[in-house]
């Protein structure tokens, strides 16, 4: 067909096939797949909750400390993935000092979780840990996706805490025209979810960002792999975002019940309407200098979706960064290691 | 409240996974060599290559419509157009929704009316790919451009996909369908309709 005879066909396929062979058997001598490289130590625990701090790298660290929030869903070791894509290390030869929170795997007896658990008392118990133990009003923050989200209200409710805000590929606006994940949860019964399942399975959020583009996603990686299973590094590399990527961590049921809800259905943070416990975030009281990066390809939070926070903020000190690359690009690609961490270290070091 | 005693986990790599998709290439590169076969045989005696390639096409499509079900059934060249659905079921399967002994339950026989639903909307954009694929095919060869491996043909097929799939996922009647068919799985298990 069209410059391809069935001979052909035949031939490619046989090759394929006995690719497929050799493969199978060096997919099983790989081994455990080890993902999150650089040196760290816990130093606070809560529930299933871990603080560490990053062993660092510069000479000359900044004085104030950086806490990292990941997003609670998947988990935050891609920011960490391997010696040469990795944000942390970036952001420690940059002479930052770096703190980040792990959420662990919640399970059965999380379910009642609330997001005031999450933003009062986990991030709040972290913060207050690091200016005691910094002797200092306040620290950076730095909040990744979902993370962001939660790092915002956190800001708005405790501004008096936070000295520099940094967002990362952050959703403010989950109503923008392109926000699939929005489209996609916007007729889902959110209470039948909560109340039937408890916490959400990990595996259905697997679901929603793989039907995104399953043809891609479940079909042509998997092809395309079999060309690279003789290369060990190539292999290894694959197998570790794969780790990544499947590593989903369930969610606490009532935290995703009001992220669901509040966020994602009814658009509540951008109108200054999420109550988190018993205190309303309104996001004009972020008046800390904000960062907020984004990717331009991000096909999960559309830049739009981050840039509304322009509008609705309250910091007179405002900047973007907008990185050219998607929502994995922005942690592993090549260029993220060149241009986020410099950035964000340059942008911190003049505040 | 359903019991969720287990906490996740990172889960290893599932090489069956990566091998089912290999077998659906390989069921994609036999259909297209039986086409390749076909067209040889064809062209001779058409003049209008445009002609046999569509026929050649409306033969494809045939053979992915009958791929899901009926007595040409090919689970290795359904899959490649019912990944959503495959994903799907396999999540189903994890919360330990399966089809209930009688079989007669109603929430199960509306969770299986929504899920046909959506295979059937799964299956428009399958067609809308291969009609998308055969106008790019011929729009190249009407600048001498050929597609010159199975890889490539594939790849191609896979772009289109997308693009159907794309324009359908945004597509307000998925949104609206994707919902019902998740929250017909819900009703399942909250009834009690699952595995033990």
């Amino acid at each position: 067909m069209i410059g391809l005879t069935p001979e052909r066909i035949a031939e490619e396929l046989e090759r394929y096939r006995s690719r497929i062979a050799e493969g199978a058997q060096v997919l099983t001598r790989m081994g455990e797949i080890e993902a999150g490289v650089s040196p760290r130590d816990p130093v606070y625990r809560e529930d299933k909750l871990t603080l560490y701090r990053y062993r660092p790298r510069a000479a000359v660290l900044r004085p104030v400390p950086l806490l990292i929030v990941y997003a609670l869903v998947n988990r935050p070791y891609m920011m960490d993935l391997q010696e040469d894509r990795s944000m942390i290390r970036g952001l420690l030869d940059a002479g930052l000092d770096i703190y980040l929170i792990d959420w662990g795997y919640p399970d059965a007896g999380d379910r009642e979780l609330t997001l005031g658990d999450y933003v009062h008392r986990y991030i709040g118990h972290c913060v207050d840990y690091l200016r005691d133990r910094y002797h200092r009003d306040s620290i950076d923050l730095l909040g990744v996706c979902q993370g962001g989200a939660l790092s915002l209200c956190f800001a708005s409710l405790y501004p008096e805490k936070i000295r520099n805000l940094v967002t990362m590929v952050t959703p403010v606006d989950f109503h923008t025209p392109d926000n699939l994940l929005t489209h996609l949860i916007r007729h889902v019964d959110i209470d039948l979810l909560v109340d039937t399942l408890g916490n959400l399975p990990g595996a259905l959020l697997n679901f929603a960002f793989l039907s995104l583009s399953p043809f891609r996603l479940a079909g042509q990686k998997y092809v395309d792999v079999v060309d690279i299973l003789d290369d060990a590094e190539a292999l290894k590399n694959f197998l570790r975002m794969e780790k990544w990527i499947f590593d989903s961590p369930d969610q606490a049921g009532e935290a995703f019940r009001q992220f669901a809800k509040d966020f994602f259905q009814q658009n509540k943070l951008v109108e200054g309407n999420v109550v988190i416990g018993d205190r309303r975030v309104n996001l004009r009281d972020v008046a800390m200098p904000v960062l907020n990066v984004y990717a331009t390809q991000d096909h999960l939070v559309p830049p739009a979706a981050s840039k509304a926070l322009a509008g609705c903020c309250g910091s007179r000190d405002y900047s973007e960064f907008s990185f050219r690359g998607g929502h994995i690009g922005i942690y592993v690609s090549a260029r993220a290691q060149r241009e986020v961490p410099s950035t964000i270290a340059k942008w911190l070091s003049a505040r | 409240m359903a019991d969720q005693n287990r906490a996740s986990s990172p889960k290893p790599f599932d090489a069956d996974f990566l091998f089912e998709q290999a077998r659906g290439y390989l069921a994609f590169g036999e259909q297209i060599s039986k086409l390749a076969e076909q067209f040889r045989d064809d062209a001779p005696k058409e003049t209008d290559w445009g002609a046999v390639l569509r026929q050649n096409f409306a033969r494809f499509k045939t053979a992915i419509a009958e791929s899901a079900n009926g007595p040409n059934a090919d689970p290795d060249l359904a899959r490649l157009w019912t990944q959503t659905l495959d994903v799907w079921q396999q999540t189903a399967a994890s919360l330990g929704v399966v089809a209930p002994k009688s079989g007669n339950a109603e929430s199960w026989q509306s969770y299986q009316r929504v899920q046909g639903q959506y295979l059937g909307l799964l299956r428009r954009s399958a067609e809308a790919a291969l009609d998308l694929m055969e106008q790019q095919l011929r729009e190249r060869a009407a600048v001498g451009k050929t597609v010159d491996s199975l890889r490539e043909l594939y790849n191609l097929w896979v772009d289109c996909n997308e693009k159907t799939y794309g324009q359908m996922l945004r597509d307000a009647e998925y949104s609206e369908l994707g919902g019902r068919l998740f929250n017909a799985l819900l009703r399942c298990y909250s009834r009690g309709e699952t595995a033990s």
